[in-house]
């Protein structure tokens, strides 16, 4: 089969050769061609030459698997970028009435078609049947996002086509995103302005909620910033009581001043967090008296506070302008808010700080050990049976599994390593583990671990390749062999071990497997980095956008829902490593071109 | 009449007609109290994912910087994390297994504390196509199981053999469940299959949800998985109680325990008899039993509990008022 295929192929080259005698193409027609104009090019030579001799037909399924190859990434890259842009786009919201009577109201979402079955089909009409009957027995359906789960129970449903009697658009239709419960499709029966009903009015609506939306922000302010401060120090009081009593037992002279010292800081605390308290409470009474009864398309309604409203937009009466505003103002708050509604509403902050710092924290302790590890190999180990045990040993820990790292990571760093530390150093705060449980700096080691082969074997490429005359060179000048290398070896080689830096981080940031066993988590809220001492929690769970996707995804109640947002978390972490290796490779040519010039 | 009957059953097949579940009003509102701070770590069920992620937030509505990490691999992950201490809290969709707990005691001398949190119903799902409207337990096992332990005589393999005819008859089943790692994969080898042995030709997923994707996609599908991972494109069947009538997973049935595959979600936590559990963990229990708590079971799409049963596991942790 394959050699007809490449006979007939072979045939065909030879035909063209025959009919443009002597053209000097490339591949197999140029050298048949020189041939041809070494016999004088008095006749025109047929093709005689063996088939495996010939370089054409490699060339076209070298060709073709590289075509190949940029489609399907780019498809790849397509689809995610579709998906992923179009999503905080705005929808209009349908108004569907039923055959049946009753009416619903949602964001058409996908369609299709399909077979009704028997059960269906007689349950309708002569003249519904007749329409299904005209399509060979198929008929169009369409998911409409239905949302208000508060009312409903689902958020998503499916119409079939010869259920609808009439879709209408209507301008009043609003779709409301709200802190809790998810979207709300419906209109404004009732606003309510410090206390005192008024009527609907748009931009009204549109300021007090933003004034409302301000509150509520202030108040999560004073939540997280003030009364977080106090919750921590007397989180840590706490603590010192407990380790007064460790140390110097709760009977003894010592242990009961230090643990009175602490009782007394804490009751202080405690009348400041009862300050703050009560302004939280003083803001949420104010709150209480700005609310908006919703009224979804059959007439039931909602009264909520107007600062639980996120955004609203008359979804059917935008102008392109105003969608584009909806449109940059949704990116935003995915970029820059908490995840909201066990992860399928709201943003990833938490997630991209989770992941940046993670690979950033990996980099630190990967570069030098792969360095430093190259080096020896290379410069100083005597070249022998041992160093190619190790080569081959380094390489083929490339090849290991990333999970059998993360269950290294967690058995070795969080429970073996982790559990001693905290047996050392925090016995205080035991049974509630420290740093024996999974945390971002035995996520970031773990990582170090697997990505440690590719430095090595990059760093070690990048020395072998810095030419021996110029290590001569360097010698000759009467440098010693450490001076040669620190300053004529290194950054000769340095935008090598950069190039295996950046595919180490790149590896590092989009693996998954192994961080669910060493620390990343689905919910996160206290972020690695803060303002309490020491800083820096190298202790903390942390939120991965690669374990996002994959909670979102396949994790959420809502399957339908978390859709778009795996494509857009997707789309989010492609970025960050495009971004993170763009300036990596920025590095590196400007190492490039500052060793350029200082060739011997 | 009929034509009654039709509008009718054509109301509950297109609308759904789900409504959203009432959450007692007798278990109060939740009081913030003073000076609960601290890190929380809970490991455990995946069924119990989000409900976990709910809580959490809405306890944090209270207490700001309390800080909880939440990792849901499924409900076999939650015994060794409260014995290695590494979790204070392990949701589990399965009441802890003997071994388990003996685990647990030999390192603590004392048992785990099970709190009982919400009640799911588990969902046999069919696509949404699928005209089935009811299965007995014994046919389920027949489906799912390949020793049949449930008693029925052949396995059943295609859906005419459940009772489906004209084109549905010929089609196979294919069976989606849950990895070996989840609670829900245990509760429904015990309950559904009484005991007995999956059929290799079960496609395990790796989570709830995947268990409804693989159904939703694939027209001869079934699958188990809780009842608040349905999506509009799976079909919950009604499952044929003992006494012969047809119970759907809602609201009344699975409060109730009509409904076969009802079962609590439980919280294990590691509470020493001698002493009082500390503020932290105590207040998050209670939160839990709270209106506002009760308010998260329903938004995870689950059913709240009624009061008899928060009283008793308050009590047993010393938390009842």
């Amino acid at each position: 089969m394959n050699d007809t295929a490449n006979m007939s192929q072979a045939d065909r080259a030879a035909q063209r050769q025959r009919e443009v005698p002597a053209s000097g193409g490339a591949g197999a027609a140029g050298v048949a061609a020189r041939e041809a104009a070494s016999t004088g090019g008095r006749r025109v030579r047929t093709y005689t030459a063996d088939i495996s001799a010939v370089g054409e037909p490699a060339l076209w399924a070298f060709g073709g698997a590289l075509a190949l190859g940029i489609i399907l990434i780019a498809g790849f890259l397509a689809m995610i970028a579709w998906n992923g842009f179009t999503t905080f786009w705005p929808k209009p919201i349908a108004q569907v009435e039923l055959r049946d009577g009753t009416t619903i109201a949602g964001e058409p979402t996908r369609g299709g078609t399909y077979r009704p079955g028997e059960s269906v089909l007689v349950q309708l009409n002569d003249q519904q049947r007749a329409e299904i009957a005209e399509n060979l027995g198929f008929a169009e359906r369409t998911l409409y996002k239905t949302a208000n789960f508060d009312l409903y129970g689902d958020d998503f449903r499916w119409v079939s086509d010869f259920e609808v009697a009439n879709v209408t658009y209507p301008t009043d239709m609003h779709l409301f995103q709200r802190q809790q419960w998810g979207d709300f499709v419906g209109r404004v029966a009732g606003l309510v302005i410090a206390g005192e009903e008024v009527p609907f009015d748009y931009d009204l609506m549109q300021r007090e909620q933003s004034e409302a939306r301000r509150r509520f922000n202030e108040i999560r302010n004073i939540e997280r910033s003030e009364i977080g401060a106090l919750n921590h120090y007397i989180e840590r009081e706490r603590l010192n009581i407990r380790r007064a009593e460790l140390r110097h037992g709760a009977e003894s002279a010592r242990g009961a001043e230090l643990i009175a010292q602490s009782r007394e800081r804490i009751a202080e605390y405690q009348a400041q967090f009862a300050d703050l308290q009560a302004r939280v409470n003083d803001i949420r009474a104010i709150d209480r008296n700005y609310r908006v009864i919703l009224e979804e398309v059959n007439g039931q309604t909602k009264d909520t506070e107007l600062s639980q409203i996120v955004r609203f937009y008359p979804a059917n009466d935008l102008t392109t302008l105003d969608k584009t505003g909806i449109y940059f103002s949704r990116w935003w708050e995915f970029v820059s808010t908490e995840p909201r509604e066990a992860n399928t509403q709201g943003g990833v902050l938490p997630a991209i700080f989770g992941t940046v710092a993670m690979t950033l924290l990996m980099v630190i302790f990967v570069a030098p050990f792969g360095v430093i590890t190259a080096l020896y190999l290379r410069e100083y180990a005597k070249q022998g049976r041992i160093t190619s045990i190790v080569r081959i040993s380094v390489n083929n820990l490339a090849g290991v599994p990333s999970i059998v790292y993360g269950v290294f990571g967690l058995g070795f760093f969080a429970y073996a390593m982790g559990g001693t530390i905290d047996q050392l150093f925090y016995p205080e705060a035991l049974p509630n583990p420290t740093f024996g449980k999974g945390g971002i700096l035995w996520a970031s080691l773990t990582l170090a671990l697997l990505t440690v082969p590719v430095v090595i074997v990059a760093s070690e490429e990048a020395l072998a390749a810095v030419p021996r005359s110029m290590r001569e060179g360097s010698l000759a000048c009467g440098a010693s062999k450490w001076q040669t290398i620190r300053y004529v070896v290194l950054p000769k080689a340095m935008p090598g071990i950069m190039t295996g830096m950046i595919l180490a981080m790149a590896r590092g940031a989009g693996e998954v497997a192994p961080l669910m066993l060493v620390g990343v988590v689905k919910l996160a809220p206290a972020l690695p980095i803060d303002g309490f001492y020491p800083f820096i929690h190298l202790d903390r769970s942390f939120m991965h956008l690669g374990f996002h996707i994959f909670d979102v995804g396949f994790q959420s109640r809502n399957s339908e829902a978390g859709k778009p947002m795996v494509f857009v978390t997707t789309l989010l972490l492609l970025a960050l490593i495009v971004t993170m290796n763009a300036t990596a490779i920025t590095v590196r040519n400007r190492l490039k071109r500052k060793y350029a010039g200082s060739q011997f | 009449m009929k034509k009654l009957v039709l509008a009718l059953s054509a109301a509950t097949l297109f609308a759904g007609a789900a409504q959203a579940q009432q959450v007692d009003q007798s278990l109060g509102n939740y009081e913030p109290v003073s000076g609960v701070s601290g890190n929380l770590t809970s490991i455990g069920s995946d069924t119990l994912n989000n409900l976990m992620t709910l809580w959490s937030e809405g306890f944090r509505g209270f207490y700001p910087n309390v800080a909880i990490q939440i990792q849901g691999a499924g409900s076999g992950t939650a015994p060794p994390a409260l014995v290695e201490g590494t979790a204070q809290f392990g949701p589990m969709s399965r009441p802890m297994r003997g071994s388990e707990i003996e685990e647990f005691e030999a390192r603590y001398g004392y048992e785990p504390t099970p709190i009982r949190g919400a009640i799911d119903a588990l969902g046999v799902f069919v696509h949404r196509d699928n005209p089935i409207e009811c299965l007995s337990l014994q046919e389920v096992d027949a489906i799912f199981s390949s020793t049949r332990a449930g008693g029925a005589d052949a396995a059943i393999t295609t859906w005419g053999e459940a009772g489906l005819t004209g084109e549905w008859a010929d089609r196979p089943i294919a069976m989606y469940g849950r990895n070996s790692a989840s609670g829900t994969y245990g509760y429904f080898r015990e309950v559904a299959l009484s005991g007995g042995d999956y059929s290799p030709e079960v496609r395990e997923q790796p989570g709830s949800s995947t268990v409804i994707q693989g159904v939703a996609s694939d027209i001869n599908g079934i699958g188990y998985s809780g009842i608040g991972y349905a999506t509009a494109d799976v079909k919950a069947i009604q499952i044929r109680a003992e006494d012969g009538t047809c119970y759907a997973p809602e609201g009344e049935a699975a409060a109730t325990g009509l409904y076969p595959l009802a079962r609590f979600l439980y919280i294990y936590v590691n509470k020493d008899p001698n002493q009082d559990l500390e503020p932290l963990r105590a207040e998050f229990i209670r939160y839990v039993y709270s209106i506002q708590g009760q308010e998260d079971v329903v938004r995870a799409g689950f059913f709240p509990l009624v009061k008899m049963v928060a009283e008793q596991d308050l009590a047993a942790f010393g938390l009842a008022d």
